[in-house]
């Protein structure tokens, strides 16, 4: 493995993980733009840009960039979080440039106002779907009413209000502002003739201009509320807990990975011995999430409509005594078996190493080699976790709920 | 491409198969255990999942807490899947432990506790599944579609049916476990960082040479797929549509063809169901077509989610896509077929979870494990007459139709 980075005079970062023995490669750019970067009035344009930039450019149209892209086999896509836009390809050697060339056209897209008008109704088809994947809307909802008027509750997606109302005109505006080359990166990792990348991408990404454009950093403890909404066709209660914890800036993220490894874990954690072990719930895990000046953990938990107050019990004694009486080294070293093994499985596959490479860039300037990160997993203690505990109270969460009626 | 295949047949008839990896530090394993939905007797659907949990609530000398203690303390990853003809018990980890896991495993299959106080909890949360289902009509709509396009049993719901999970009794279940456990018709897979001839004593060490003597039933051979529409009356926000019609099997002659039929109609964001339904009309977004094949039968399935006024716009116009496409294909759509399907396959091959699960499959469903190589020659052997002349001879005739929503459609 060998590191490389280059920035081009316009304030592109480039970096790459070169591993010959790897049979694929991955590519990527990464927008720090998501949708806490939008106003109210144009929710939901980050992740429609995302579409938009498949509808191609002044030369190619959306079903030529299609068939450039099936044409060199890769595995292509692109996701939109709050911070974060993130194209990617994973495709053979042989390919790398033909792909990267690619990327590099669309981030100069046409944004034409037909196309516009057409994805239009595929946006709010996804609306649509995930409004019927209550796993997916019950945590969008109370990220929401977590975050309250700081920007990070706004929705991804946008409502079908957002988008109805979304004109050309605003989208192109949002475009100048944010897709400036001080605010992307472009990652590679795997098999790759690095120099040929780096001169393919100075030759045609040096043009890109813009100015610096900023996003207000705050930590926020949350605001605590409770919610429930229902809906006739539901079987299930689908409850979502939202609590605060450190940003991908702080190196306790780690201990805070721990952490939710420990509480709520899909097998073996406190979530699971206590609710789905003993068939109380169905489903129950947590997640952190560590985001730019902040973090929150995720708790997700599926059960029937007779036991939700038996799980909300349950629940809140977990949480009690983890502030009494902390967790156990058992608990951290079974927790850091999981992480250590989860690590290098994903990072055997160059797309889940760009994924790592590219959002320690993003957060951290720094370059960061799986056996660094291994190195921290090992290196929490027991004191660490327990005081992310003290500190941020997992117990006082923000809750959202969404069920069938019949529940008063 | 290289790759090398170990193979071994234990004493009790237990086929072990082996993909070594070069580049990569973890391993993984999968047992398939021939007790599958499609292969129980009448009245247990739904007696797979209970199994899958149930047998690791305690195994040999460890009780649940510390069967699963001593799981997490290997770092494992865990995958448990019920299909048409195995349940899947499959291990993803760091090779240095596999040694470790192998004998915790050996315990899961072989000595699991099987105690009536953790049956009950093991069918409580398999009901549980079966409710939480409902709530996601987008998963729920494939299999009500797999059971209504296969002929009965091979498409029964690998979560259950709730009345018969009602019913089912911690004795009925254990005996289950003890015929369809059967070792000799057990394919062990493994692929990554491993010493095969270690896996293989251990292996023979820790698994019986005893075999049950229940004979796992052979499904009821093909008959002519259900050209039926079921329609499942919902209030939600979208019209969630399963479409499936009859297709060769992975032991055809016409795999290959058929392969780049598929790829042609749903391979890429280039292929036809993407530009036509999403691309140019904007119907969609969730749709695409893959092929689902079982060892008797198979089918090439669609799923398309759209808001209740579009349904039957997008219904005709994914059906006319699937008629459409015996009428004509260009070279380049064949091209990007198969410049598609080789990619996956050297992609995947660097993924040691997908390697165990893919030279398993290959031999349960062939026989044999087919090279990287070989699939690549079939694929690069296919033209666009060869999958023309196929489509000719397998029209699509019949299309198996569920929805699930506010609206019901109409099928022409």
């Amino acid at each position: 493995m060998e590191f490389k980075e280059k920035r081009l005079a316009n304030g592109l970062d480039l970096i790459g993980e070169v591993n010959e023995s790897a049979k694929s490669a991955a590519v990527g750019f990464f927008v720090r733009t998501g949708s806490r970067d939008e106003t109210e009035q144009i929710n939901g344009a980050s992740h429609f840009l995302e579409h938009m930039l498949f509808k191609g450019t002044e030369r190619l149209d959306a079903f030529e960039v299609n068939k450039a892209f099936d044409g060199t086999g890769a595995q292509f896509n692109a996701f939109t979080s709050e911070e974060n836009t993130v194209y990617y390809a994973a495709v053979l050697p042989e390919y790398v440039i033909e792909v990267t060339k690619l990327w590099i056209e669309l981030m100069r897209p046409a944004l034409r106002e037909e196309d516009f008008g057409i994805e239009k109704n595929v946006i709010k088809e996804e609306i649509a779907m995930y409004k019927d994947t209550p796993s997916f809307d019950v945590m969008d909802r109370c990220r929401t009413l977590h975050f309250g008027s700081h920007p990070c509750g706004n929705s991804v997606l946008g409502s079908e209000k957002s988008i109805d109302g979304l004109t050309v005109e605003q989208m192109r505006d949002y475009f100048a502002r944010r897709y400036v080359p001080a605010n992307i990166m472009f990652a590679c990792a795997g098999n790759l003739d690095w120099d040929q990348i780096c001169s393919t991408l100075e030759e045609a990404c040096l043009k890109w201009q813009g100015c610096v454009t900023g996003r207000k950093l705050e930590h926020f403890q949350g605001s605590k509320k409770k919610e429930r909404i229902e809906r006739s066709n539901l079987v299930c209660e689908h409850i979502c807990l939202i609590s605060p914890c450190v940003s991908f800036q702080d190196n306790a993220r780690f201990a805070a990975s721990l952490l939710s490894i420990i509480i709520g874990d899909s097998v073996g954690s406190r979530f699971f011995w206590e609710l789905v072990d003993k068939a109380i719930a169905e489903a129950a895990t947590m997640q952190y999430s560590p985001m730019d000046g902040t973090g929150v953990m995720y708790s997700y938990i599926r059960c029937s409509s007779k036991n939700v107050s038996k799980v909300f019990d349950i629940v809140g004694d977990i949480f009690h005594s983890l502030s009494a009486e902390g967790i156990t080294q058992e608990e951290l070293q079974k927790a850091k078996n999981k992480v250590l093994s989860a690590l290098v499985i994903k990072n055997e596959l160059p797309m889940g190493r760009l994924v790592d490479l590219g959002f320690n860039w993003i957060y951290l300037k720094e370059y960061r080699t799986i056996e660094d990160d291994i190195e921290a997993v090992k290196a929490v203690n027991i004191d660490e976790v327990n005081s992310l505990i003290k500190q941020f109270k997992p117990g006082d969460f923000t809750q959202f709920t969404i069920g069938p009626a019949s529940n008063g | 491409m290289g790759e090398h295949l170990d193979k071994h047949t234990l004493k009790n008839g237990m086929i072990i198969l082996g993909e070594p990896m070069e580049a990569v530090k973890s391993v993984a394993f999968n047992f398939m255990l021939p007790a599958g939905a499609a292969v129980l007797a009448e009245g247990f659907c739904g007696a797979g999942n209970v199994i899958a949990d149930w047998i690791f609530r305690g195994a040999g000398n460890k009780n649940s807490r510390q069967l699963n203690d001593a799981l997490d303390g290997l770092g494992i990853h865990r995958a448990e899947s019920i299909g048409s003809s195995h349940i899947t018990i499959g291990a993803v980890l760091e090779s240095d432990n596999l040694a470790q896991a192998l004998d915790l495993y050996a315990d899961i299959i072989q000595k699991p506790r099987l105690e009536k106080d953790q049956f009950e909890l093991a069918k409580q949360l398999a009901i549980e599944e079966v409710h939480a289902l409902d709530d996601e009509p987008r998963h729920k709509v494939m299999l009500k579609l797999r059971e209504q396009f296969y002929p009965h049993p091979l498409g029964r719901s690998t979560f259950g049916n709730l009345d018969e999970l009602k019913n089912l009794t911690a004795e009925k279940t254990q005996e289950i476990v003890k015929n369809n456990f059967n070792l000799s018709q057990t394919i062990f897979s493994v692929a990554g960082k491993y010493d095969f001839n270690a896996v293989c004593r251990q292996m023979e060490e820790k698994f019986e040479t005893r075999n049950s003597k229940f004979e796992i039933p052979t499904p009821p051979a093909f008959g002519p797929g259900e050209s039926a529409y079921g329609h499942i009356d919902e209030d939600c926000a979208q019209v969630h549509i399963g479409i499936m019609t009859g297709t060769v099997t992975p032991a055809s002659n016409d795999y290959y063809n058929m392969r780049m039929a598929v790829s042609v109609l749903s391979g890429g964001m280039s292929a036809r169901l993407f530009t036509e339904v999403r691309e140019k009309r904007g119907l969609c977004y969730a749709i695409g077509a893959r092929y689902h094949g079982l060892k008797d039968a198979a089918g090439i399935m669609c799923y398309a989610g759209t808001t209740p006024d579009k349904a039957q716009e997008t219904l005709d116009c994914v059906i006319s896509e699937f008629n459409r496409l015996g009428e004509g294909i260009g070279e380049e759509e064949i091209e990007r077929a198969k410049v598609g399907l080789k990619s996956v396959l050297i992609l995947q091959s660097e993924s040691s979870s997908s390697r165990a699960g893919s030279i398993g499959y290959d031999y349960y469903m062939l026989g044999r494990v087919r090279s990287l190589d070989e699939i690549n020659d079939k694929i690069e052997s296919t033209f666009v007459d060869s999958v023309l002349d196929f489509l000719r001879k397998n029209k699509f005739k019949d299309f198996t139709v569920v929805t699930i929503g506010p609206k019901e459609l109409t099928t022409r």
